[in-house]
C-alpha cells in the first residue's frame, strides 16, 4: 500500500503535464489528498485506541503540549475562508484584505490578557464550565449551548458550501459527492479519534499550510527579486484600480462606523468561538496555555504576512496568464471578474503560475485538510454543547454517568455531519457570505460578555449573564437578517433596515450593559451566595488550586 | 476541605499581591493593545489619506500597508512579552502560594 502511494507519487512528479489547469482532475492534487486522508486515518486508529473517557474525547485527557495546541490552534483557527478569502480580498482591493487579517490577528491579545490562563484553570471540557462555575447550572448551560450551536451551525454551512465549491474546481468531482467526503471524513476523525485525532489532524493541516504559504509567498518574492516594493509596484501597474489599492479604499471611507464595528466583533469574536475556547483545556496547566497562544499567536501572524505577498503577488502575476480567466473572444478579460472560480481561488492559480502543477496540487491538498481541520474541530465543539451541556447538565442534572455522556457526544457527532452534509447541500446556491461575520458577532456579543464579566467581575449574577447573553445574542442576529447582507442580498428586499451589516459597536456594548444593569438589580438570595463564591472562583482561576486535569497527569 | 484550602489561598500574604499585580499587569497589557489596534482602525476609517501616502519618493508601499505589517508584528511582540513576564515575574509567585497550601 506504502509502496504503490510512494510510486504514485513520483510517478505524478515526472507524468505531470505543465499546465494542469483548476477544475479538472490534477493527478499531483489527487495523489497528495489520499496521502493526507492515509496518514490521518492512521493517527484516527491509534486516536482511538486512546480515547476512553469523556476526558479523553473532548479534550485529549489534557496531554497536549503548549506548542502542539498552538500549532493545532493555528490550524483550527485558519479556515479556507480566512486564507483563501482574505488572499482573495486582497487580490480585488488589495489593502482592504489587510484589515481583515488584522482584526482576526487581534483576537489573540484579547484571549492571552483577558481569559486564557483563567479559562484553563476554571473549565474541565468547554467554556460553559467557566461561565457555570459560580453561576447557575441551567442558565448558563442553556446559553452557552444556544450561542455554541448558532455559531457552530453558520461556521458549518459556510465551511461546507465554500469547501464543496473549492474542491470541486480542485478536484474535478461533483459538488454534492465533495460535501458527502468532507462530511464523512470529518465523522469518522471525531467519532473514533475525539479530540486527539482532531488536534493531529489540525496540526497536520497547519504544518501543511504552514510549509505551502511560506513556499508559495517565497517563490512570488523570488520573481520580485526579494523585493517587496517592487512587488507592489508592478501590482499597481496592471491592477485596474491602480494605486487605490494602497489605500483603505471606499468601502472604509463611506462606512467608516461599520469598520469600527466590523473590527470590534472580529478582535472580541475569538474569545468566543466555542471551537477555539475548547483547544485550551486540551492543555495540562495555565502556563502551557500561555505557551499555546504565543506560538498559535506567531504562526497565525505570519501566515497573514504571507497571505499579504500571496494576495498582491496574485495581482502582479496572474494577470500574465490569460488562461486563468474567462475570456472573451478577443481575448480580453477582467481580471477582477473573470477569474475562473471567482476570486478566492487568487491563490490557487497563483501556486500553479510560480509553482507548476506540482505546487497546485500541494495547495489543493492543503485546502481540503484545512476545511476537514476546521469543520472537525466545530463538530466537536457541537458535541460537547449537546452531551456536556445540555444533556450531562441541563437535562439528567449532573446524574448521568460518564458512559452516557460519551454515547451522546457519539450520536451527536454522526446527527451533526450528516446535518453539515444536508446542510451544505441546501445551501449550495445560497449566499453564504455573511455568516463567518455573523457567526464573530454573536460570539464577541452573546459568549465574549458572559465568560469575562463572569470571571473578572464579582458583582456578576445568573439573570445579569443570562439576560445580558441573550439580549447580544438576538440583537446581534437580528441586526444582520435585517441588513444589506441578508435582507436584501438574500432575501432579494430593496432597502435594508439597519444602516450598515456588521451590529458589534452597538451589541457588544449592550451586551455588557444589560449584565452589569440585571446583576446589579438583582437582590435574590442566589444572587448574594453567587457574588460569595467568587473568592473561590478567583483563588482557583488565579493559582489553578482544584484545576480539573491537575492532579491526574 | 475545599472550603479550607480557599480560605488559606486567601489568607496567604502572597496572594493578594499576585492578584494585584497580575491584574494591573494584564490590564496594562490590555490597554495597550486596545490602543494599537483601535488607533490603526480609526486611522484607516477616519484618515484614510494618511495610510494612502507612500512612504516616500520612489516607494509604492503606502504608510497603510506598511503600518499593517508592523501592527501584526505588535501583536505578537506584545503577547511574547506578556508570556516572559508572566514566567519571570509571576510563576514563581504562584509556585511559593501552592507550595505553602497544599
Amino acid at each position: 500500500m506504502k509502496k504503490t502511494l510512494l510510486s504514485a507519487v513520483l510517478l505524478s512528479l515526472f507524468a505531470q503535464p505543465a499546465f494542469a489547469s483548476t477544475g479538472q482532475a490534477n493527478t499531483s492534487a489527487i495523489v497528495m489528498f489520499l496521502l493526507f486522508i492515509a496518514g490521518t486515518m492512521v493517527i484516527t486508529w491509534w486516536a482511538a485506541r486512546k480515547t476512553q473517557t469523556t476526558s479523553d474525547f473532548y479534550t485529549a485527557g489534557g496531554g497536549i503540549t503548549g506548542f502542539q495546541n498552538g500549532l493545532a490552534i493555528a490550524g483550527d483557527y485558519i479556515s479556507a475562508a480566512s486564507f483563501l478569502g482574505i488572499a482573495g480580498l486582497v487580490y480585488v482591493s488589495g489593502f482592504y484584505g489587510i484589515i481583515y487579517a488584522i482584526g482576526f490577528l487581534f483576537g489573540w491579545p484579547v484571549v492571552m490578557f483577558l481569559i486564557a490562563e483563567r479559562l484553563r484553570n476554571l473549565g474541565r471540557f468547554n467554556f460553559a464550565d467557566v461561565t457555570a462555575f459560580r453561576l447557575g447550572q441551567t442558565q448558563m448551560r442553556i446559553l452557552a449551548s444556544s450561542a455554541s450551536l448558532l455559531i457552530i451551525a453558520l461556521y458549518l454551512i459556510a465551511q461546507m458550501v465554500g469547501a464543496g465549491k473549492l474542491i470541486v474546481l480542485l478536484f474535478g468531482i461533483e459538488y454534492k459527492f465533495s460535501v458527502v467526503i468532507i462530511g464523512v471524513l470529518m465523522m469518522i476523525y471525531v467519532f473514533f479519534g475525539g479530540m486527539t485525532a482532531t488536534t493531529w489532524v489540525q496540526i497536520i493541516k497547519a504544518v501543511l499550510m504552514l510549509t505551502g504559504g511560506t513556499l508559495l509567498a517565497g517563490l512570488v518574492l523570488y520573481q520580485f527579486g526579494f523585493n517587496a516594493d517592487t512587488m507592489l509596484a508592478e501590482a499597481v501597474r496592471v491592477h485596474p484600480n491602480g494605486l487605490e489599492i494602497m489605500a483603505p479604499g471606499t468601502a472604509v471611507s463611506d462606512h467608516p462606523l461599520n469598520a469600527l464595528s466590523l473590527g470590534i466583533a472580529l478582535a472580541f469574536g475569538t474569545a468566543g468561538l466555542p471551537h477555539i475556547l475548547m483547544r485550551f483545556f486540551t492543555v495540562s496547566s495555565a502556563q502551557e496555555a500561555r505557551k499555546s497562544v504565543i506560538w498559535a499567536s506567531s504562526f497565525i501572524g505570519y501566515f497573514y504576512l504571507l497571505t499579504f505577498i500571496i494576495g498582491f503577488g496574485a495581482i502582479a502575476l496572474l494577470v500574465r496568464h490569460p488562461e486563468y480567466f474567462t475570456t472573451a473572444a478577443d481575448g480580453s478579460f477582467n481580471m477582477l471578474t473573470d477569474l475562473i472560480g471567482g476570486t478566492n481561488m487568487a491563490a490557487v492559480h497563483l501556486s500553479n503560475a510560480v509553482g507548476g502543477s506540482l505546487l497546485l496540487g500541494f495547495l489543493a491538498a492543503v485546502t481540503f485538510a484545512t476545511i476537514v481541520a476546521v469543520v472537525a474541530g466545530l463538530a466537536l465543539a457541537g458535541a460537547a454543547a449537546i452531551a456536556h451541556d445540555l444533556y450531562a447538565n441541563v437535562i439528567a442534572r449532573g446524574r448521568s454517568t460518564e458512559a452516557q455522556e460519551m454515547r451522546i457526544s457519539k450520536i451527536s457527532i454522526l446527527v451533526l455531519g450528516v446535518l453539515a452534509i444536508l446542510l451544505g447541500i441546501v445551501f449550495e446556491h445560497q449566499n453564504v457570505a455573511f455568516m463567518v461575520g455573523l457567526a464573530f458577532a454573536i460570539a464577541a456579543s452573546a459568549n465574549f460578555p458572559v465568560l469575562v464579566l463572569s470571571v473578572s467581575w464579582r458583582g456578576c449574577t445568573t439573570r445579569g449573564a443570562t439576560i445580558g447573553g441573550f439580549v447580544g445574542l438576538v440583537f446581534a442576529t437580528v441586526w444582520v437578517v435585517l441588513s444589506k447582507t441578508v435582507w436584501v442580498d438574500v432575501f432579494g428586499n430593496i432597502d435594508p433596515i439597519t444602516p450598515f451589516p456588521n451590529p458589534g459597536i452597538f451589541s457588544i456594548p449592550l451586551a455588557f450593559l444589560s449584565i452589569w444593569f440585571f446583576s446589579v438589580t438583582d437582590k435574590g438570595a442566589n444572587a448574594q451566595n453567587e457574588r460569595d463564591a467568587f473568592d473561590a472562583l478567583t483563588v482557583r482561576s488565579q493559582t489553578g488550586i482544584g484545576r480539573s486535569g491537575a492532579a491526574e497527569h | 476541605m475545599q472550603k479550607d484550602i480557599v480560605q488559606q489561598v486567601l489568607n496567604h500574604p502572597k496572594y493578594l499581591e499576585l492578584v494585584k499585580r497580575r491584574t494591573r499587569v494584564s490590564m496594562i497589557f490590555f490597554a495597550t493593545a486596545l490602543i494599537i489596534y483601535s488607533g490603526f482602525i480609526l486611522t484607516l476609517a477616519y484618515l484614510p489619506d494618511l495610510f494612502a501616502q507612500p512612504l516616500g519618493e520612489g516607494w509604492t508601499m503606502s504608510v497603510g500597508v506598511l503600518t499593517g505589517v508592523l501592527v501584526v508584528f505588535s501583536a505578537v511582540i506584545m503577547i511574547a512579552f506578556y508570556v516572559r513576564f508572566s514566567n519571570k515575574h509571576f510563576d514563581p509567585l504562584l509556585e511559593e502560594i501552592v507550595r505553602d497550601v497544599e
